[in-house]
């Protein structure tokens, strides 16, 4: 998919471009008012990442301005101030999202995934991995045709997982997947690391194989490379 | 105490000293005044007497003299006055006299002559005294209260007026306090010096909530940034494990930083009042839902959790409200004991979460505090409370704590806060 992300401290600019791109994304970036807008006048995106607050301008203005001619672009909106006027304002004006900087990355990664999903595909689009294949909007998951039961937690980790798979996985940005922002529990890391294991143990058991790699102490990979 | 009860007080103690001495003063100056009278008298009847003899050769008739004794020798009370009681038979009882002899020659007799005149009853005297003087001295102190209540009335008027307006003063309101001019120069120079307070905390309090803003904001962006390499950094094939150790170690804090960050920053919005929405919020469907998103967690940790939620809509911002019921509820959670329970009761005056866990050893009242944590060894930052603690302020929203061996309740009540609603109609945030 095609992505622009508009954001104006270049070093968080190009790792998001990065990030994105490894994804196997086309990611273009913007780093002013004037340079997003310019390249959402010419080229059409999937998807846009938005700052609100550029130096030259509002990142709510560039939405105004797509949306009436382009309604099918996924936004997500990017903003330090976690001001929810802004966050209110925004998905009313047509944006789809928002996330809180500092966010991680691979959260940042599984929304656009989400979004593009459900603006293309509608949501019916299958999320394939090798013999493991997800259908998000049915939280359903699949290990050689043969479904899973899962808990609604273990479903949100495998799906986060696959939508970033190859990456390294923190436990925190894991963490925060699962139960949002202001949730900070010491108990949080030994539950992911318990269902994680029941995980393993159900895939192994429809005859899948384990691409669950621990890292070090610091989280989790989900691979089939070596 | 008020300043006037006070100076009445006071009065009332120098009345209380003053009347005794004033009635000791009265007694005495009186006594002396009718002896002195009576004095006069009885020397001046003496001499009529000791004339009249003189003249006519026989004693005259005289309302003052009872007797007539013959002398013999020398009397040692002559030319003397004496205070004396007589039995009076008619009132049968003894009355006060006052006495003189004097000796007078009558033909051949040398006779005592003696004078007496009534005096007056001291006892009545000093009875009479003291209620006179008590009733004068009621009639002045009533008096007193009454022109005094009247001039503090008058005269502190300005000075009250002000104070209900320093009483109502919110550093965070931005309308500035207009004192009223009192024409009164203590009143004038503690007003001066109470707008210069003002002010000065008002300029702090500016400030501080800015460099607050700023930091817990800008921080934000570089603290993504470092988090990112830090990723990268983990995720490079190169580095050796005691390396990888500190990178992990640097991670986690960094990652504690912008939690404290967005925390804090949460904590001054709430203070900035933006959160100005005010929905019916049913609070039961905002716990229904954190407690769906913690059930594999509460299950994890064996916790049995009893929960009976009424239906409860209170006006208040939703987001808000979803803060404050997870920040109970994860609490709840978080500092329980495997195999605990955590109990829930919603109804339309409160919200009730009693749980299971180790005794703190925290002072109660330092549990709101910011950055205040039983145990450091856990990865909390101990903000939650302190996030609740904003929350409940803005709506008057009262929130209780109370710890019995090992059972944490807190205690959520809406009382308030509905009172408020309703005598405002509309709940105003400011």
């Amino acid at each position: 998919m095609k992505i622009l992300v508009i954001e104006d401290n270049t070093e968080l600019l190009h790792d998001i471009q990065n990030f994105l791109e490894r994804e196997g994304n086309v990611c273009e970036v913007a780093p002013d008012y004037k340079t997003a807008y310019m390249k959402v006048g010419i080229f059409p995106y999937d998807i846009l990442v938005i700052d609100i607050t550029l130096p030259d301008g509002n990142g709510l203005d560039i939405i105004r301005e797509i949306k009436k001619e382009n309604l099918d672009v996924g936004i997500i909106i990017i903003s330090a101030k976690n001001a929810l006027g802004d966050k209110v304002h925004g998905l009313e004006i047509g944006a789809d999202d928002y996330l809180t900087k500092p966010f991680y990355l691979p959260e940042l990664n599984a929304r656009i995934n989400a979004l593009y999903r459900r603006k293309v595909y509608h949501g019916s689009k299958e999320i394939v991995f090798n013999e493991i294949k997800i259908r998000p909007e049915k939280h359903e998951v699949f290990v050689n045709d043969r479904p899973m039961t899962l808990t609604k937690k273990e479903f949100d980790i495998i799906h986060f997982f696959v939508a970033n798979k190859n990456r390294l996985l923190t436990k925190e940005a894991i963490a925060e997947h699962l139960w949002g922002d202001h949730i900070e529990m010491a108990d949080s890391f030994k539950f992911i690391y318990t269902h994680l294991a029941n995980l393993r143990k159900k895939i192994a058991e429809l005859g899948g194989k384990d691409y669950i790699k621990s890292i070090y102490r610091v989280g989790y990979k989900f691979t089939d490379q070596e | 105490m008020k300043l006037l009860a006070k100076t009445n007080t006071y009065y009332l103690i120098f009345l209380v000293i003053l009347a005794p001495v004033m009635i000791a003063v009265d007694y005495y100056l009186i006594r002396y005044i009718i002896n002195d009278e009576v004095n006069e008298k009885l020397i001046h009847e003496s001499e009529r007497i000791k004339y009249y003899l003189a003249k006519e050769g026989e004693i005259p008739r005289s309302n003052y003299l009872f007797d007539l004794t013959p002398m013999e020798e020398a009397s040692p009370n002559l030319n003397r006055f004496n205070d004396t009681l007589i039995f009076e038979s008619y009132a049968e009882r003894l009355i006060p006299y006052r006495t003189y002899e004097f000796s007078a020659q009558v033909g051949a007799e040398k006779l005592k002559v003696s004078l007496r005149h009534l005096l007056l009853e001291m006892n009545k005297l000093i009875l009479w005294l003291f209620a006179a003087t008590t009733f004068i001295l009621i009639l002045l102190a009533t008096g007193l209260f009454f022109i005094n209540h009247k001039i503090s009335n008058w005269a502190w008027r300005p000075f009250f007026r002000n104070l209900s307006k320093l009483k109502a003063y919110n550093v965070k309101q931005k309308s500035p306090v207009h004192l009223e001019p009192s024409g009164i120069s203590e009143f004038e120079a503690f007003n001066q010096v109470v707008t210069t307070l003002m002010n000065q905390v008002e300029k702090d309090f500016r400030n501080l909530k800015e460099f607050n803003e700023n930091i817990s904001h800008e921080m934000q962006t570089p603290l993504a940034i470092i988090r990112n390499k830090m990723v990268l950094l983990l995720e490079s094939q190169n580095l050796h494990e005691k390396e990888l150790q500190w990178v992990q170690a640097a991670y986690q804090e960094v990652n504690k930083l912008s939690k404290i960050g967005k925390s804090l920053t949460l904590i001054s919005r709430i203070e900035n009042q933006e959160f100005t929405r005010l929905d019916s919020v049913d609070f039961r469907a905002i716990i229904d839902n954190i407690i769906t998103n913690m059930e594999e967690i509460i299950n994890f940790k064996k916790l049995e959790m009893t929960a009976k939620l009424s239906s409860v809509e209170v006006k208040c911002d939703p987001i808000l409200a979803n803060i404050l019921f997870t920040n109970l509820i994860k609490n709840a959670i978080q500092h329980n004991e495997d195999g605990g329970y955590i109990q829930m009761l919603l109804n339309e005056e409160k919200f009730e979460i009693e749980n299971t866990g180790p005794v703190l050893r925290t002072e109660t009242t330092q549990l709101f505090n910011r950055f205040q944590k039983d145990n450091t060894a856990t990865d909390t930052l101990g903000l939650g409370l302190a996030i609740n603690q904003k929350i409940c302020e803005i709506y008057g929203f009262q929130l209780d704590y109370e710890h019995d061996n090992g059972k944490h309740k807190f205690c959520l009540m809406f009382n308030e806060h509905r009172k408020r609603v309703q005598a405002e109609g509309k709940y105003n945030l400011n």
